[in-house]
């Protein structure tokens, strides 16, 4: 009796009880925390119906087992690579993070309604966008890229020697598939249809005489313009929607921009060892 | 005589007659039905105005947020976005970088949203409306592919078994996205610079197999909400809808696009109902329906190469799948252009009517909402976020690897369709000004072609009258109009006298695209029927770089022009800017009935895949093309022997 008394009066007793039953409480505790993979019922029937979607039936017993326990590898095998760290330094996930992150955060900042003098003062800084395109008439004679040795170039500069020399018929060159003149054309669409040589020719060239010969990407041409009309300026009550979009784009560039100043600030960036402030 | 075969037949705006008129003449072809009421001046022309017409490029086949499919692949751009990349502008794509053609403007563009659940997915995306708490739209909106992939299943399954909820085709949401439609388009209406159209999409696919027309209005007078393919898959309701629509000065017609997902459906011999066509039938389908989209983004189908074995060329963009399912497509015969043509022709001489009588244009079919994103150099596919990236689409490997597995499946194998996609679809006019009125003329005419993305300019006229030198006449175009019919058109058998037993030529032109290759051959295909069967050939008719066509095979020599695939850059002089002759059917019987249509290729280039390859510094997919022929095709000219 008093030896038991004896013993349970001993430190080392309490000791090694209050050891048991802490490892008896952690094993518990422990078991309780073991990380649950859950898949619920109504994750099944989605699993099932796109294997269904995919093979036009549905699954069988051990075709439905087969799909669970994919599902639960799969699972698994991504939360240890989280747990061990798997994740840092991939590049992959990295990226869609990044990704993930700016959708979220983009376009969420409060842009406020732009007054009518803040569009029409944005208005006067950006006209030259809203300029339409200046228009020209002229006439064309082509000599195609197709003719051998170069014979184009040298065909379309004789044939401008003889317009100079005072020809009286007007000169003539290849059959063109395009316009051998045209009435009032955008310098735009010429820009797209002959490439930037022929417009930046029919810019500059004085009015009414012959000139060239210019490169386009058919062949070689002399033009002769006839009028030339410079860009109409753009009523600003024209364009009054397009320069609230640009306004709200700009507005919205900004918060993206001073959304990622912020964030800079909550880090310390160092490269190559140096700090990047 | 020859004043008969210098009139050409327009179809006056859907009515069974027809009005003829010399086009050189009196160019400016006002359809008698439903003419707008005229606010300029007679006479008075838009800037550009050309009596022997312009060609305008644009795109008929255009998908934005409103469509149920493209907003579920995260797409969020409008009518009004699509408009403005038309136009030359940039927007944002799904997948968050920001697009823009690099080839510029387009000169006209049509919006074609599918009207089956036109604007459903955006309101049933908005919490505080009702159709957001409908279980179908749970998990329906995810930015995750995979996800993506499952709900775009979902909702074609649920629309082919008709289980989709009645809230997703409610006449106020279908009316407000189809307001939204037409004021864009009257918003970016630009008369002389740039011409919209109010279009949508009738999407009938009876069991998946595709039936789809893009449906396009030609003013500002529709119908209050589209006809879809809900009420009817048979689209030959909708043609009696169309025609029910121009009798109240609703003026329409209909685009057929992808026979080559329809595994034989789109030129089935019978009617859709089974029982045996007939005049009236035919008829119908030619008034309303003048054209197909013989080229788009999912797939080429002008020909098989299975239907055409001695067409070296047929294997181009070839896509052998269903539309919006991975089941594959068996029958080819009925999936084709060529042979419809043929089967056309061939019904016309076996009881007396053709239902296949149809001129050509590409489109791209975007589901970006991005009209004529078809370059190869700057391609991103179609679907949004479901193929944003060139991984994705199959043509960088997966997982950022830097070489191929060995078990790369190719495009029959893999799990989604995207690599077997083309950079491709574009539609070309001959029009005289850049106008609604002027262009819907064009498409009515089937004076029109299609390119696989490049602004390849084509010209094609025939006649027996053309004298020997026309191909090197300045004024060609205007003598070309004058004595003989252009692209889409018929040449009638000469009538007694002088002509008889002539045969006809052809004028046949192409021009280069100066942002793409060089051109290397034009071709004719001619089909005909001999001794009750229907047969073809491809005739090379003029080749590049002076090399001599052989008259025997009908085949010009290779020109060995070759690509670095290291660099995408071309070899240099090789090709021509332009190729134009005049050409004479050797093989032409009076007798015989015939069409003829014009093919021009370029010199090879990169596919898109190897593009996306070589930014990527990785080998391209050895299972796709490297490289592409790319190409135009004109409408064709039919050839009908006297009775």
């Amino acid at each position: 009796m008093s030896f038991l008394r004896r013993i349970a009066r001993e430190p080392l007793t309490h000791f090694l009880l209050i050891g048991a039953l802490l490892f008896g409480g952690l094993t518990v505790a422990r078991s309780l925390r073991r990380p649950v993979v859950r898949l619920e019922a109504q994750d099944l029937n989605q699993l099932a119906s796109y294997w269904e979607i995919q093979m036009q039936r549905p699954p069988n017993k051990a075709e439905l087992a087969g799909i669970i326990r994919d599902r639960i590898d799969e699972e698994l095998l991504a939360r240890e690579a989280l747990r061990l760290g798997l994740d840092k330094d991939d590049m992959i996930i990295r990226r869609r993070l990044a990704q993930k992150m700016s959708f979220a955060t983009e376009d969420t900042a409060q842009v406020t309604a732009p007054s009518e003098a803040d569009l029409r003062a944005y208005y006067a800084r950006t006209a030259d966008r809203y300029a339409a395109p200046a228009r020209v008439a002229f006439q064309q004679v082509f000599f195609s890229g197709d003719r051998p040795h170069g014979g184009a170039e040298k065909a379309a500069a004789q044939a401008l020697h003889r317009a100079e020399e005072g020809g009286r018929a007007d000169p003539t060159g290849d059959p063109f598939l395009f316009p051998l003149a045209y009435d009032d054309v955008s310098l735009q669409d010429l820009l797209r249809d002959y490439g930037s040589a022929f417009v930046k020719e029919l810019e500059t060239a004085p009015i009414g005489t012959w000139q060239g010969p210019v490169l386009s990407p058919y062949g070689w041409h002399i033009v002769k313009v006839t009028a030339r009309r410079a860009p109409p300026s753009t009523a600003f009550e024209s364009v009054r929607d397009q320069v609230r979009d640009a306004w709200l784009a700009d507005r919205r560039a900004e918060a993206n921009a001073a959304f990622l100043r912020d964030l800079r600030k909550r880090y310390r960036v160092v490269v190559a060892g140096v700090p990047d402030d | 005589m020859s004043l008969t075969l210098a009139l050409v037949a327009i179809a006056a705006a859907g009515a069974a007659m027809s009005a003829s008129q010399a086009p050189a003449k009196a160019p400016a072809a006002k359809p008698a039905a439903a003419a707008p009421a005229a606010k300029a001046a007679p006479g008075a022309h838009l800037p550009g105005y050309n009596p022997d017409r312009n060609a305008y490029f644009g795109d008929l086949h255009v998908h934005t947020g409103l469509s149920f499919d493209a907003y579920i692949f995260n797409v969020r751009a409008t009518p009004d976005d699509a408009y403005a990349f038309a136009k030359g502008g940039a927007i944002g794509h799904a997948a968050g970088f920001s697009i823009r053609n690099s080839g510029g403007p387009l000169d006209f563009t049509a919006v074609t949203d599918h009207s089956e659940y036109m604007g459903a997915m955006r309101e049933a995306n908005d919490p505080k409306n009702p159709l957001n708490k409908l279980p179908i739209v749970q998990g329906l909106f995810s930015p995750d592919p995979r996800k993506i992939g499952e709900a775009f299943t979902k909702m074609v399954q649920g629309y082919e078994k008709g289980t989709l909820p009645k809230g997703f085709s409610a006449p106020d949401v279908a009316g407000r996205a189809w307001t939204e439609v037409q004021q864009a388009a009257a918003r970016h209406n630009d008369p002389g610079r740039f011409t919209t159209f109010v279009a949508y999409e009738y999407t009938s696919a009876p069991q998946g197999r595709n039936l789809h027309r893009n449906v396009i209005f030609r003013t500002t007078k529709v119908p209050q909400l589209p006809y879809t393919a809900l009420v009817s898959n048979d689209p030959e309701t909708l043609w009696k809808t169309m025609d029910a629509w121009r009798a109240k000065g609703i003026d329409v017609l209909s685009i057929s696009h992808n026979a080559n997902g329809s595994d034989g459906l789109m030129y089935e011999p019978t009617r859709r109902d089974g029982s045996p066509m007939d005049r009236a039938y035919a008829e119908l389908r030619n008034r309303n329906e003048p054209l197909t989209e013989i080229t788009q983004i999912k797939g080429t189908s002008e020909v098989h190469p299975s239907l055409a074995p001695n067409d070296e060329w047929a294997n181009f963009e070839i896509m052998e799948r269903y539309i919006g399912s991975n089941r594959p497509v068996t029958h080819f015969h009925g999936s084709y252009v060529r042979e419809a043509l043929k089967d056309g022709i061939l019904m016309r001489e076996k009881v007396g009517f053709n239902p296949f009588k149809m001129g050509f244009i590409g489109s791209s079919d975007t589901h970006n909402a991005a009209p004529g994103s078809v370059e190869e150099r700057n391609y991103f596919s179609k679907v949004g976020r479901s193929d944003g990236t060139p991984v994705q689409r199959g043509s960088t490997p997966p997982g950022g690897a830097r070489t191929w597995p060995a078990d790369t499946p190719d495009s029959a194998h893999a799990a989604t369709p995207y690599q077997a996609w083309g950079a491709s679809g574009l539609a070309g006019v001959w029009a005289e000004e850049n106008s609604r009125e002027s262009i819907f003329a064009a498409l009515r005419r089937k004076e029109t072609f299609a390119t696989s993305g490049p602004r390849i300019r084509l010209r094609f006229f025939a006649s027996y009258d053309y004298p020997d030198d026309l191909a090197h006449r300045t004024n060609l175009v205007k003598e070309a109009y004058a004595k003989g019919v252009p692209m889409g058109g018929d040449l009638k058998a000469p009538t007694q006298g002088k002509g008889t037993g002539k045969a006809p030529k052809f004028l046949i032109w192409g021009v280069r695209d100066p942002n793409s290759g060089y051109l290397q051959r034009a071709q004719v295909v001619k089909g005909w029927v001999e001794n009750g069967v229907a047969k073809e050939q491809v005739f090379d008719v003029a080749c590049s770089d002076k090399l001599a066509l052989n008259t025997t095979t009908w085949r010009c020599p290779d020109n060995h022009a070759t690509v670095d695939l290291t660099t995408c850059e071309p070899e240099r002089f090789k090709g021509d800017v332009e190729l134009r002759t005049l050409w004479t059917d050797p093989t032409f019987k009076p007798t015989q009935r015939a069409f003829y249509y014009l093919r021009v290729l370029e010199n090879p280039s990169c596919r898109w895949s190897t593009w996306d390859a070589i930014r990527n510094g990785t080998p391209p997919n050895p299972t796709l093309a490297k490289t592409i022929m790319e190409r135009a095709w004109s409408s064709p000219i039919w050839y009908e022997p006297k009775a």
